[in-house]
């Protein structure tokens, strides 16, 4: 049954993906922009404008070239179907290669930011739901529309100032490590992993502690929405009947609130799921701010060099990723909330 | 008090949301709001120095707190050679306090017409979607869920960077982004009204089935779409600033708050904090004066 589930998910998955797919081919080719001058320069010759553009395909019919990126010809090119999302018009290298270079930084660092606004956003909503009304409660209210509306690339540049210029105890922010430090091998391209394997345990401090300010900045926008979600939906719990009956029969305050926090966390999952894919896309300006080259500014890059493949790749890429991020959020619900049955 | 007895029920505790009580709260959403609406008309004009003319002043720090009373006796007194830069000045010597108030222009412009876009053309479609249900309908719903699951932020960067820098079209990509929460939210209503009595007694009244949908069940189902607004606003303006921190924005010298903080995130590693930090205060400020009227709003709309 569940594995049903799972495949008819996944089937449905992959339509949404071609649809999107499809979208963001012609969405970005009914733009007037001119990726052939942008990589020529604006003085070129007409003969050289038209080799350019034949080097890009982009002389080919429309549909052509659809079909070339799908992998419907794969005597050309390789497409979709064969695995691969083509070349970097701009660098000339496997996007594939690229984007599974930038990922795992976004992923390590919003994986992270999760974990550390989880922790602190749990007791402050439950806080809040346990007092309503109270001064407390306004307090956690408050403070969770504000950290919810703030832009995350001004306090992550603030951060910077009073940490590093000021105080001192941060690192300059130039990236995953000092410019200076010789980085691991990329086995897994995650950091944090990469200097365990590599036995350095050094470099993994120093990986964590060039971590500590972009974490902290998305786990402060984070917390809003999550304080919010565990609030509201805390409140509902506690006005439950089995609340009512677990108060009945004289159970601890504190085991109360703990069977109602479960109760809570399960309608949170899909506001967690469709976060984690907002901030896949969210986390372009702190990795700007700290420069460290993730897929968001891998995404940056694309666009402003205007790089189709390397766009068309980044957004299948991280779309696909949020679906995968949704389904396996689902499945948790499902476990803890055994009313749910697929 | 013998201890087998819970010192207080938690469920039985009927929750009363904190409208009247934070009343306050709205206050200050409204007064924000209000302030960067008339800065937004007035704001380019009020201020000291002209927002995209250059000083010959280069990075002055703002003024120390001991040294206002002095500069305000002496602007008074007309003393002074210059108007005091009251937020100093950047690396390119404009005046940071004339561009930052001057800045709303450009930001509540673009967030204000991609919001009323948006809002219009998702009702739109959301009544027709929600008040005729057939298969046209239904793919227009899917066509909608596709375009939700982009990336927002790449989305909106790849429309403005590959159609050209202009306030036009950040309008647009702005509108393209939020069209679809407005069609989900305005459709789930539509389809909550037609199954409503006097949806009903309309048709028994002979009405076609145009003027229902457009006389009775748009005006009562439009309300969620316009709290929503207030939201959509802020988090419009957040998105114009950082498209303009990645270079995807509008183009300087444009008065605008994201635009000024990329200009002074090279030099605040330096210590050179003020060109940053007081346009972002305004974009922390007003984004967040949004989101509170929204949400005070909306409580107040589930009450009733």
């Amino acid at each position: 049954m569940l594995l049903r589930y799972i495949i008819r998910r996944m089937l449905i998955g992959v339509i949404q993906l071609f649809c999107l797919v499809i979208a963001i081919f012609f969405l970005i080719r009914l733009l007037p922009a001119d990726p052939v001058s942008r990589l020529v320069g604006l003085n070129s010759s007409p003969e050289g404008y038209a080799q350019a553009a034949r080097q890009l395909g982009l002389d080919r019919p429309l549909l052509e070239q659809l079909g070339i990126y799908l992998g419907l010809f794969p005597d050309v090119a390789p497409g979709l179907l064969q695995g691969s999302m083509g070349v970097s018009w701009a660098t000339g290298s496997s996007i594939g290669s690229e984007i599974a270079t930038f990922l795992p930084v976004t992923l390590q660092l919003i994986t992270l930011a999760f974990i550390l606004a989880f922790i602190v956003s749990i007791p402050v909503g439950m806080l809040g739901a346990l007092n309503p009304g109270k001064a407390v409660d306004k307090g956690v209210f408050v403070y969770s529309l504000f950290a919810g509306s703030q832009p995350e690339f001004w306090w992550g540049l603030l951060f910077v100032y009073v940490f590093y210029f000021q105080l001192g105890i941060a690192p300059a922010p130039l990236g995953q490590l000092s410019p200076m430090t010789m980085p691991p091998d990329p086995v897994t391209g995650f950091m944090l992993i990469d200097t365990l394997i590599a036995g350095d345990p050094s470099k993994f401090f120093e990986a964590l502690h060039h971590l500590m300010m972009p974490v902290i900045t998305l786990a402060f926008i984070l917390s809003g929405p999550i304080i919010k979600m565990v609030r509201q939906n805390m409140l509902r719990a506690l006005q439950s009947d089995f609340v009512l009956y677990a108060n009945l029969i004289g159970l601890p305050r504190k085991r109360v609130a703990r069977y109602a926090l479960r109760a809570a966390m399960g309608p949170s999952m899909t506001l967690i799921g469709i976060l984690y894919g907002f901030m896949l896309s969210g986390a372009v300006l702190v990795e700007s701010v700290f420069s460290l080259g993730g897929i968001g500014q891998y995404a940056i890059r694309s666009v402003l060099a205007f790089d189709y493949p390397a766009i068309q790749g980044v957004v299948l890429v991280i779309t696909a990723i949020s679906l995968v991020v949704y389904l396996l959020l689902d499945l948790i619900h499902a476990a803890i909330e055994p009313r749910i049955a697929y | 008090m013998p201890d087998h007895v819970p010192d207080l029920p938690l469920g039985d505790t009927k929750y009363i949301p904190p409208v009247r009580k934070a009343d306050w709260l709205m206050r200050i959403g409204v007064a924000i709001v209000t302030l960067v609406i008339f800065l937004a008309i007035f704001g380019p004009h009020i201020g000291p120095y002209d927002p995209t003319r250059t000083t010959i002043r280069i990075a002055v720090p703002p003024p120390g707190l001991t040294e206002i009373p002095g500069l305000v006796a002496g602007w008074f007194g007309g003393t002074l050679d210059h108007p005091p830069h009251w937020m100093g000045t950047d690396a390119n010597g404009y005046d940071i306090f004339s561009r930052v108030i001057a800045a709303p222009r450009t930001d509540l412009k673009i967030a204000l017409l991609a919001n009323i876009l948006s809002l219009s053309v998702g009702v739109f479609f959301g009544l027709i979607a929600g008040y005729w249900r057939n298969w046209a309908t239904e793919l227009l719903i899917r066509v909608s869920d596709v375009l939700q699951s982009f990336p927002v932020f790449i989305l909106a960067m790849v429309l403005v960077a590959l159609a050209g820098r202009s306030a036009t079209n950040i309008i647009i990509a702005l509108a393209f982004v939020y069209t679809p929460i407005y069609l989900r939210l305005t459709r789930a209503e539509v389809m909550g009204q037609t199954a409503r009595g006097f949806v009903e007694a309309a048709r028994a009244m002979g009405n076609s089935e145009l003027s229902i949908a457009l006389r009775h069940v748009l005006p009562n189902s439009l309300t969620p779409a316009l709290i929503q607004s207030s939201v959509t606003i802020g988090f419009a303006i957040l998105l114009t600033a950082g498209l303009s921190f990645v270079g995807a924005g509008v183009r300087p010298p444009t008065p605008e708050w994201g635009l000024m903080i990329s200009t002074g995130a090279n030099q605040i590693v330096l210590g050179e904090w003020w060109p940053s930090v007081f346009p972002g205060l305004a974009i922390s400020l007003t984004v967040f004066g949004f989101a509170v009227l929204g949400n005070a709003l909306e409580r107040r709309y589930e009450q009733g």
